[in-house]
């Protein structure tokens, strides 16, 4: 109960503060609704665009893919670097500054910067991925590796571990937890490599925008259609995964 | 000044350690010979784990000479030592998620740190980490992970990791403080018969009479320092 009041009491207020508690806000937005139900008889399928949608979809599970494995492969050897319990604490430091400062930034703008860098295309969005990726899981890894048990970490120093091999070691301890914060980034990447394309670095997106600029709708439904079942799909699969682990 | 002993261990002399304000180590002296087994006795609290840490080169001592195969922790010599202490804590410092063997190896990942990320060990390591898994009785259970092991056998995979180190020192805290009378004396007979491959044993024990009968020497920890109690 104290944590509905808790959360109840700062969404009035901010809710106030918005504008958001305005019954004329709410008659227009009636309105509104009436107005986009115009666009539905315009709403349909083409079922001509199915080979392009199969296309779409597998260009943003490649750059989704390739964004969590390199993704991974980077944070691998990123984490230890940023943990002051595996490097020594300066490196730890810059380690852990590079680590957040380069996780501020969207992946979307990452994916602006690597149009101009590699041109428009799949492999702008796949290399976008992968620093956002990489960033992230860093963070999942280093932030795991230290709440590992103090006894463990005492008796594989007693042993001589350090650096990458202790990293290593400790690594197979927490495998669920990185196994699952793969699943995650992969579930996000998906979703992020739909719209990826609004700036011209490949998948679904790219494809919706296209057909937006030329006020084909029912084109637009069919890969947002597409979108959705990929999403899906890949929820799912993560999802039943996790349990397995 | 303390002088280099060769046949000595571990040696500590007045050693003194404190958490903040609480001074728990006042003065502990302790020598251990090759091949000697010690117990160490004491309440919750009174610092048993801590000499462990310090033998261990984990923690650093205020005041005291130590040394440790002949070495000061605090001295660059020490890094010959460590890959040679094997440090059993309560928990056991078991990687789970790896199998028995994957723990026994681990034990020559300091010095083999290739092998050990690769996890190419090549036929002689393996069959020498078979071998100890066999001297605890846990050769069948060589590929099977850690957390799906009993308390002994885990404690056993504890002890065969020590083994394939070929650890002069093993550090075990309260190795039998979870298991049933009979598995904690089996798991005391093994640790303890390590004396003959020439290790010295320092364990912290809560049970006196299985202390008494299995260790050359019992000591108690009261009042921040070591006094024989048998």
């Amino acid at each position: 109960m104290r944590i509905i009041v808790a959360f109840l009491i700062p969404t009035a207020i901010l809710a106030y503060i918005l504008g958001l508690i305005d019954p004329g806000l709410w008659a227009k937005a009636g309105l509104n609704i009436l107005n986009i139900s115009r666009f539905i008889p315009l709403l349909g399928v083409r079922n001509d665009l199915w080979g392009d949608t199969l296309t779409a979809v597998y260009e943003t599970l490649i750059i989704s893919v390739f964004g969590v494995s390199s993704g991974v492969l980077i944070a691998y050897l990123l984490a230890p670097l940023a943990s002051p319990l595996l490097a020594p604490r300066t490196i730890a430091i810059a380690g852990r500054i590079l680590a957040n400062s380069a996780r501020t930034v969207p992946a979307i703008l990452w994916a602006i910067l690597f149009v101009i860098l590699v041109g428009p295309g799949a492999k702008a969005g796949a290399l976008a991925l992968a620093i956002y990726t990489s960033t992230y899981l860093a963070k999942f890894f280093y932030e795991a590796l230290e709440s590992v048990d103090r006894e463990l970490l005492d008796s594989l120093k007693a042993m001589g571990l350090r650096g990458y091999t202790l990293a290593f070691a400790l690594y197979t301890h927490i495998r669920r937890q990185i196994i699952s914060s793969v699943l995650f980034m992969l579930e996000y990447n998906v979703r992020t490599a739909s719209i990826l394309g609004f700036v011209g670095a490949g998948g679904v997106g790219y494809y919706i925008l296209q057909y937006l600029d030329i006020l084909d709708y029912q084109a637009v439904l069919t890969f947002v259609i597409a979108a959705i079942a990929i999403v899906a799909a890949i929820d799912t699969t993560s999802y039943t995964l996790r349990t397995r682990i | 000044m303390l002088a280099p002993t060769q046949n000595l261990v571990v040696e500590l002399r007045g050693v003194a350690f404190s958490y903040g304000d609480k001074r728990v180590l006042n003065g502990v002296d302790l020598e251990i010979s090759y091949g000697e087994a010690i117990a160490i006795m004491g309440r919750s609290g009174a610092g048993k784990t801590t000499i462990l840490k310090i033998i261990a080169g984990l923690l650093k001592p205020e005041k005291g000479v130590i040394r440790i195969l002949g070495c000061d922790p605090s001295n660059k010599c020490f890094d010959s030592v460590r890959g040679r202490i094997a440090y059993i804590p309560q928990t056991l410092g078991l990687v789970e998620g790896g199998s028995a063997i994957y723990n026994v190896l681990l034990a020559r990942a300091y010095e083999k740190p290739l092998r050990f990320i690769t996890g190419i060990w090549g036929k002689e390591y393996i069959s020498k980490a078979l071998e100890a898994l066999e001297a605890v009785g846990l050769l069948e259970k060589a590929r099977v992970r850690v957390e799906r092991l009993s308390g002994g056998e885990r404690q056993r995979v504890a002890i065969a990791r020590a083994i394939f180190q070929g650890a002069p020192v093993i550090l075990a805290d309260e190795p039998v403080s979870n298991l049933d009378l009979e598995t904690a004396r089996d798991v005391v007979e093994l640790l303890t018969g390590l004396r003959k491959r020439g290790a010295t044993i320092v364990a912290v024990m809560h049970d006196r009479d299985l202390a008494q009968r299995h260790f050359d020497r019992v000591y108690i920890l009261e009042g921040g320092v070591l006094r024989v109690l048998s």
